[in-house]
C-alpha cells in the first residue's frame, strides 16, 4: 500500500507540496477537534502527554520548549533585528568620560549578525514545525486514548527506538553533525554571496551589507577593470576537462589493475597489492610535495631527461623552448603532468575498492555462467562489469564531483611554483591550471574576497548538481536497489 | 594449454612488476632521501651521496621551532583515533538506516545528502572556524575531531552500496526469530560487513594525516607544538626552509607512512574472503 503511494507521486515537487498540505490539514483538525489537553499543548507543549500520564515525555518536551523560548528572547531576537542591515555601528574609538580613556564602542559585527541571524531563523522555523508536529501528536494520543488503545510508557517508547523507529536512533547524531558542520555553514556562505564581504569590508573593523545580485553580475563581466568573466570561462573549461579525465583514467586503471592482480595468472597477489598500497600509504601531501620537487624545473626528473637526451629531442621537435622540461610551470605541460600524477595517486585506491567488490561477486553466479559455456570475457561483460557498476556506480558519481572539487592534487603540485603570464587571469587572481575550487580557495585565503568565492562556490554546486541529477537518474533508479539483495 | 598458462603467468607478472616499479619510484626516493647525509634536495642523483640517520635522530630527539615532529605525531594520532571511531560509527549507522530500513523521508534525506556533497566542502571552513571560535575550540584537538567527524555521515554511499548486497533473507530470518532491528544490525549485518568497515576505518583514519587545509585554518595559532603532522611537514617545504629541512621532511614522511601501512597490513586480510558468498547456504 505504502509502496503504491510512493509510486503514484512521481513528481517529487508535487509530492512535497501535497504532504505539506496534508500536514496542515491534520494540524487544523487537531486544533479544532482536540480536547483540553491538546488545546493546552498549544501553549505548554507537554500538556497533552502529562494528561495521558506520559510524565517524562511531557516534562522533556516542555523543557525543550522553554529552552527555545529563552534562546529566542535573549539571543535570537537582538540579532534578527539587525539582520536586515547587517549592522549600522562601525567600530571606532570613543572617549569614555568615566574611565577617562579611549575605548572601543559597542560596534556591530556584520559576520556575527549574519551567523546568529541564520541560526535564529533556522531555530525559529524548526521550532514552529516541531510545535505543530507536537500538537498533532497530542491529538493522535487523544484519539488512541478515546479508542481505548494501549498508551506507550516511556520505557516502551525507548524500546521502539531500537526497533521500528531504529532509524531515528541511528540518524539522530549523524544528522545533527551534518546540520552543524555542513548545512549551517553552507547557508551562511550562500548568504555571503549576496553581500559585499571582501578585503575592504572585513569585520570587526568594517561593516558589510547586502548588495543583491551584484557579485553574480561581476562573475560574467569582462572589461578593463574586471576580468572575472574571462577567468571564470577559462577555469570552468579546464575544471570540466580535468574532472572527466581524472575520473575515467583512475576508474579504468583501477579496475584493470584489480583484475590483473586477481587474475588466476597472477602469483603472490598479496605482495602486489601491498606494493601498490605502499604508494598510497604515505599521505598525499607528502608524496605530492615530493613529486612537485621531483618534477621541478631544476629537479631530478629534468636531470634524468637531459641525461638521456629527451630534453634535446623535445626541443628539436619544438615542444619546449626552455633548456628544461617545464613539467609544472607551462600551462600545457602542467596539465598533462597533473593528470598523470593523479593516475598515480588514484589508481591504488580504485584497485582496493574494485578488489573488495570483485571478491564479493557471488561465486555461484560466475560458476553457473561458466557451466553455461561463457568465456572469461563474456563473464566480465555480463556479470563482473554490471555488478561492479552497480556497487561502484554511486562512488563513480561522487568521484566525478570530488574531482571537480579536487583541491589537493592541483594545489599541492602547483602552489608557489606555477605563475601565470596571462594578465587577464592574474587580474582576477586565477591561473590556467586552477580548478574552480583552487581559484576560490586562493580568493579567500590570500585575497579575502569572500563574496566572489561564495559566488563561485554556488556555481560549482550548480555544475555538480546538474551532473549528479542526470547521472543518478541513469545509475541508481530507486527500484534497482533491491535487484541484488 | 599448459604452455599458454605459463606464458600468460609470465606476462602478467612482468606487467605487474613494471607497474610496481613506476608506483614505487617516489616512495623509494622518499626513503633514500630520508637517509641522506645532507639537508637540502639532491637534484642530480637519485640516491644520496652520503648515508646517515641524522635526519631521523634530529627529527625525533632534537625538536626546534620549525620541527616538532614527536608532538605533531601524537596530536595527529589522537585526532585520527577519535575521528576514526566517530566517523566509522556515523557512516555505518547512516548506511544501515538508508540501506536496510524503509521509513518516511528516506528518499528525501538521501537526496539532501547528495545535494550537500556537491558544495565545495572547505568553503564552509571559514564559517566553521567562526563557530569553533565562538565556543573556544579553535587550536584544540576536540575542535579538529569535530571538524573531521562532524559531517562524516554524509560519506555513507559506498557502505550503503555494500549493505545493499547483503541478502535480505538473512535479516528476515533474524526478524522471524524475534531479533529487534538493533540486534539485527549488530549481530547480522555488521559481522558480514568487515570489508566495508575496514574500508571506512582506513579512510577515516587517513583523514587527519592527509588533510592540511582544514588543519591550517583551525590550528592557526602559529605555535608549532599545536600542529598536526600535515601542517608541520608542509611548513618545512616553504621556499626559505626547504634547503635546510628537505631531507628531514622526507624522514617525517617515512615515519608518517609507517602507522598507516601497519594498520593496512593488519586490516588487509579482511579483503581476502568473499563475504556474502558463504553466508547464505541452500
Amino acid at each position: 500500500m505504502k509502496e503504491k503511494n510512493e509510486k503514484n507521486r512521481t513528481n517529487p515537487v508535487g509530492a512535497f507540496f501535497f504532504s505539506i498540505g496534508a500536514f496542515l490539514k491534520e494540524f487544523v483538525t487537531a486544533v479544532a477537534d482536540g480536547d483540553a489537553g491538546v488545546k493546552a499543548s498549544l501553549v505548554i507543549c507537554g500538556a497533552g502527554y502529562l494528561k495521558r500520564k506520559q510524565i517524562i515525555k511531557g516534562i522533556l518536551v516542555t523543557l525543550l520548549e522553554l529552552a527555545v523560548i529563552l534562546y529566542m528572547a535573549f539571543i535570537g531576537a537582538p540579532f534578527l533585528e539587525k539582520f536586515g542591515t547587517l549592522g549600522t555601528v562601525q567600530q571606532a574609538m570613543v572617549y569614555n568620560p568615566t574611565t577617562m580613556k579611549n575605548e572601543v564602542n559597542d560596534y556591530d559585527n556584520s559576520l556575527m549578525i549574519l551567523m546568529f541571524g541564520v541560526i535564529s531563523l533556522v531555530v525559529l522555523i524548526l521550532a514552529v514545525i516541531l510545535w505543530m508536529v507536537n500538537v498533532v501528536n497530542n491529538y493522535k494520543l487523544q484519539k488512541r486514548a478515546e479508542a481505548g488503545k494501549h498508551i506507550n510508557s516511556f520505557k516502551e517508547d525507548i524500546n521502539r527506538m531500537l526497533n521500528e523507529k531504529f532509524h531515528v536512533t541511528l540518524l539522530a547524531l549523524p544528522v545533527a553533525g551534518i546540520t552543524i558542520f555542513t548545512v549551517f555553514p553552507l547557508i551562511v556562505m550562500i548568504a555571503i554571496a549576496f553581500t559585499n564581504y571582501d578585503q575592504n569590508h572585513m569585520p570587526p573593523t568594517a561593516l558589510f551589507t547586502w548588495v543583491g545580485m551584484t557579485n553574480f553580475k561581476s562573475l560574467f563581466t569582462t572589461n578593463l577593470t574586471m576580468t572575472f568573466g574571462y577567468t571564470f570561462r577559462k577555469v570552468l573549461c579546464w575544471t570540466l576537462l580535468w574532472a572527466v579525465l581524472a575520473t575515467f583514467t583512475t576508474y579504468i586503471g583501477g579496475i584493470l589493475l584489480a583484475l590483473l592482480i586477481n587474475s588466476k595468472f597472477a602469483k603472490v597477489k598479496k605482495f602486489w597489492r601491498t606494493v601498490f598500497v605502499a604508494a598510497i600509504s604515505v599521505p598525499q601531501f607528502v608524496t605530492l610535495l615530493l613529486l612537485r620537487n621531483f618534477f621541478a624545473n631544476t629537479g631530478i626528473a629534468n636531470t634524468f631527461c637531459a641525461n638521456i637526451g629527451l630534453t634535446d629531442l623535445l626541443k628539436k621537435l619544438g615542444l619546449i623552448t626552455t633548456n628544461y622540461i617545464p613539467f609544472l610551470t607551462d600551462p600545457v605541460w602542467a596539465k598533462i603532468t597533473i593528470v598523470v600524477i593523479n593516475i598515480w595517486v588514484g589508481v591504488p585506491y580504485l584497485m582496493l575498492i574494485a578488489t573488495g567488490v570483485l571478491m564479493n561477486i557471488p561465486e555461484e553466479l560466475k560458476e553457473s555462467a561458466r557451466i553455461d559455456g561463457a568465456n572469461p570475457f563474456q563473464i566480465f561483460r555480463k556479470i563482473t562489469m554490471p555488478y561492479m557498476l552497480f556497487i561502484t556506480g554511486p562512488y563513480l558519481v561522487t568521484q566525478f564531483t570530488a574531482n571537480i572539487n579536487n583541491f589537493n592534487v592541483i594545489y599541492l603540485l602547483t602552489q608557489d611554483i606555477y605563475t601565470t603570464t596571462d594578465q587577464k587571469l592574474a587580474a582576477s587572481n586565477g591561473k590556467e591550471i586552477d580548478l574552480l575550487v583552487t581559484w576560490l580557495f586562493r580568493l579567500t585565503n590570500e585575497f579575502y574576497n569572500y563574496k566572489m568565492a561564495a559566488v563561485i562556490a554556488i556555481f560549482v554546486f550548480i555544475i555538480c548538481a546538474v551532473f549528479t541529477l542526470i547521472a543518478f537518474n541513469f545509475l541508481i533508479k530507486g527500484d534497482k536497489e533491491e535487484t541484488f539483495q | 594449454m599448459g604452455k599458454k598458462r605459463v606464458i600468460n603467468t609470465i606476462l602478467v607478472q612482468v606487467i605487474l612488476a613494471v607497474l610496481a616499479v613506476i608506483w614505487l619510484i617516489p616512495i623509494v626516493w622518499l626513503v633514500v632521501t630520508s637517509f641522506s647525509g645532507t639537508d637540502g634536495m639532491n637534484t642530480s642523483r637519485f640516491f644520496p651521496e652520503t648515508w646517515s640517520l641524522r635526519n631521523y635522530t634530529r627529527l625525533l630527539a632534537e625538536p626546534d621551532t620549525v620541527a616538532q615532529f614527536p608532538k605533531w605525531f601524537m596530536n595527529t594520532f589522537i585526532i585520527a583515533v577519535f575521528n576514526c571511531i566517530i566517523s566509522t560509527a556515523f557512516v555505518l549507522m547512516v548506511s544501515y538506516a538508508m540501506s536496510c530500513m524503509r521509513f518516511k523521508g528516506r528518499k528525501a534525506l538521501m537526496n539532501m545528502a547528495v545535494i550537500l556533497q556537491l558544495f565545495p566542502a572547505f568553503l564552509s571552513m571559514i564559517v566553521i572556524y567562526f563557530i569553533l571560535k565562538a565556543v573556544n575550540l579553535t587550536n584544540s584537538h576536540i575542535g579538529m575531531i569535530l571538524v573531521y567527524s562532524g559531517s562524516a555521515g554524509l560519506g555513507y554511499l559506498v557502505a550503503k552500496g555494500f549493505f545493499d548486497t547483503i541478502p535480505k533473507s538473512l535479516r528476515e530470518a533474524a526478524y522471524i526469530e524475534g531479533a529487534s532491528e538493533a540486534r539485527t544490525f549488530f549481530t547480522i549485518v555488521l559481522p558480514l560487513s568487515k570489508p566495508i568497515i575496514v574500508y571506512t576505518i582506513i579512510s577515516s583514519f587517513l583523514v587527519p594525516w592527509t588533510d592540511f587545509v582544514f588543519a591550517k585554518i583551525i590550528l592557526n595559532s602559529g605555535v608549532s607544538t599545536d600542529w598536526t603532522v600535515a601542517i608541520g611537514l608542509y611548513n618545512m617545504l616553504q621556499k626559505n626552509l626547504l634547503p635546510h629541512y628537505f631531507t628531514r621532511f622526507c624522514a617525517g614522511g617515512v615515519l608518517v607512512g609507517i602507522p598507516i601501512s601497519i594498520l593496512f597490513v593488519i586490516m588487509q586480510k579482511f579483503y581476502v574472503e568473499g563475504i556474502t558468498g558463504g553466508s547464505v547456504k541452500g
